[in-house]
């Protein structure tokens, strides 16, 4: 047989399970510190226990998972093989032991050594997975949008985590020359803006279309949408770091949202050209993640307003706005994305070799769909009951919501540890 | 629609090459290669050879190697006299007119 397509080795495979095993573990933990933290949501965003929920968030449930999808999708996305598969993990040893050394000293709110030495450990684990990708891109004989999406995200997520590591020595040596608070911000938009927005436009453009078998990609949007997000960053992080929320940052949000909807027009027309009718579940669960991003962007101008004005009410909406981002956009698209990427993975592993031999399951017989129902439903009645909940000031509502965050990570994990021990039952049996 | 020339021999074998591979699915879109219209050319021309020549849907498809995998089983399944060879293409480009009607019938359920 002739061809040219990557393959993966075991260790890589046993790799990438094990950051979504991890992540879902993570998942299911930020689910019961939340529980634990409803009274904190009252109050100012920059408390211990919300740093430390904003960052299991972030590092384990969402990094993580990304960590592990990239080792897979690199070479797809690439067309090369990955640059090296002992690095991976190395970054692995590394972010581990740093995400739980900087969650747990936030929590008990230690700023000394751990958060120190977890700033560190994490920031050395990002610039080697930086290193990963950018000289898999530089292996790679292709130019697309996607790699530079690619690319750049991993830069602003070693940015991030240096800004973060140099937060954290300035808990205890106060030495950087503003307010802890302007930089908290610069720090958090460059990892949302610059790390989990740009991958993520990088990586779905490239599968959404894949997944629906759209027949028209307006692939110029990305060029311009690209451009416009990064350029909205840049600004937003210069003029911040000088001037703070003003009125120039509803200009920054308007570059910004211009990008968004470049990217939004072209999803919109990868859905209308499709050619697969029928939507399933992880990808219903991708068009909620969209829908909660557009939420967030309309608290923008609200947040801006109320933030140039020094209103109370921006506290209430810019932790509304981080947690519609991080429970909303990003969980949703976890959720639904590491069921249409995962049983694939496994699939390959499991039956490639069988395929066309005999009668063999498809990747979605993998894992139970009843479970991957319950999933959807809970984490859709958490997205209502914990959001409304939150805007009526309600602690039952927010409990009640949790409550179903926790049954909607307790299935996503179970469903993952069904698809992750999966083994080919007909086999055994023709054994016997 | 592949034309049949009753006086040639290989054109039953063909055909029969055809059937047997619409047994093999995409994983992702459960629609057969045939429909998908991923095979290019059926080669019966070499004794004791069979050559496929067939494309993907995209170079970046992460199922490629399976479902290349998948045609040359079927086929050593199907004909264990013959050597199968499956030479992967990418002139022409595959392009969503490639689906047949059926396919298209399929996908829009």
């Amino acid at each position: 047989m002739s061809s040219s397509l990557p393959k993966q080795s075991d260790g890589m495979y046993k790799l990438v399970l094990l950051h979504y095993f991890i992540s879902g573990l993570c998942f299911l933990l930020l689910a019961v510190l939340f529980l634990f933290s409803i009274k904190d949501l009252s109050g100012h965003y920059f408390n211990p226990h919300l740093l430390a929920i904003t960052h299991l968030a972030a590092l384990g449930w969402g990094t993580l998972v990304i960590f592990g999808a990239c080792y897979q999708l690199l070479p797809v996305l690439l067309e090369t093989d990955l640059y090296s598969s002992k690095l991976p993990w190395f970054t692995f040893m590394l972010f581990i032991p740093g995400l739980f050394c900087l969650v747990y000293s936030f929590w008990v709110f230690e700023p000394g050594i751990h958060m120190q030495a977890g700033g560190l450990l994490l920031t050395l684990a990002i610039l080697t997975f930086c290193v990963t990708v950018i000289k898999t891109a530089n292996k790679s004989k292709n130019s697309s949008i996607h790699k530079e999406f690619i690319v750049t995200s991993s830069i602003w997520l070693a940015a991030t985590a240096i800004v973060g590591t140099l937060l954290a020595f300035n808990f205890q040596y106060a030495f950087l020359p503003k307010n802890h608070l302007q930089y908290l911000r610069l720090h958090a938009h460059m990892g949302l803006a610059g790390w989990f927005l740009m991958l993520i436009i990088g990586v779905s453009c490239k599968l959404i279309p894949m997944f629906l078998v759209s027949r028209i990609q307006l692939s110029h949007l990305l060029s311009w949408s690209y451009y416009l997000v990064n350029s909205a960053l840049l600004l937003f992080l210069i003029d911040g770091y000088f001037y703070g929320v003003n009125v120039h940052t509803y200009f920054i949000a308007v570059v910004l949202l211009a990008g968004l909807t470049c990217y939004f027009v072209y999803v919109k027309k990868c859905f209308d050209s499709r050619l697969k009718k029928k939507l399933d579940i992880p990808i219903l669960k991708t068009v909620i993640s969209i829908s909660l991003l557009s939420v967030a962007l309309i608290l923008i101008p609200i947040i801006i307003y109320s933030s140039a004005k020094q209103n109370g009410l921006a506290v209430h909406y810019s932790t509304l706005y981080g947690m519609l981002l991080f429970m909303g956009w990003i969980t949703a698209l976890i959720m639904g994305q590491a069921f249409k990427t995962l049983p694939f993975i496994v699939w390959v592993r499991k039956y490639e070799h069988l395929s066309g031999k005999r009668k063999i399951p498809m990747p979605a017989d993998l894992y139970s769909s009843k479970l991957l129902k319950l999933q959807y439903i809970s984490y859709i009645a958490f997205c209502i009951v914990f959001f409304c909940g939150y805007l009526l000031y309600s602690q039952v509502m927010m409990t009640t919501g949790i409550g179903c965050l926790l049954i909607s990570s307790l299935s996503y994990l179970f469903n993952l540890v069904i698809l992750i021990k999966h083994e080919d039952k007909s086999l055994s049996h023709e054994k016997i | 629609m592949k034309k049949f020339d009753i006086t040639d021999q290989s054109s039953f074998k063909e055909l029969e090459i055809i059937e047997n591979l619409r047994t093999v699915l995409d994983p992702e879109l459960q629609i057969n290669v045939i429909d998908m219209g991923l095979i290019y050319h059926i080669d019966l021309s070499e004794d004791s050879k069979i050559r496929i020549e067939m494309t993907l849907s995209s170079s970046h498809c992460p199922m490629g190697e399976a479902i290349l995998q998948s045609v040359k089983n079927c086929l050593e399944e199907a004909y264990p006299a013959y050597e199968v060879l499956v030479d992967l293409v990418w002139e022409p480009n595959w392009t969503y007119e490639n689906i047949t009607e059926e396919g298209r019938r399929q996908l829009g359920r």
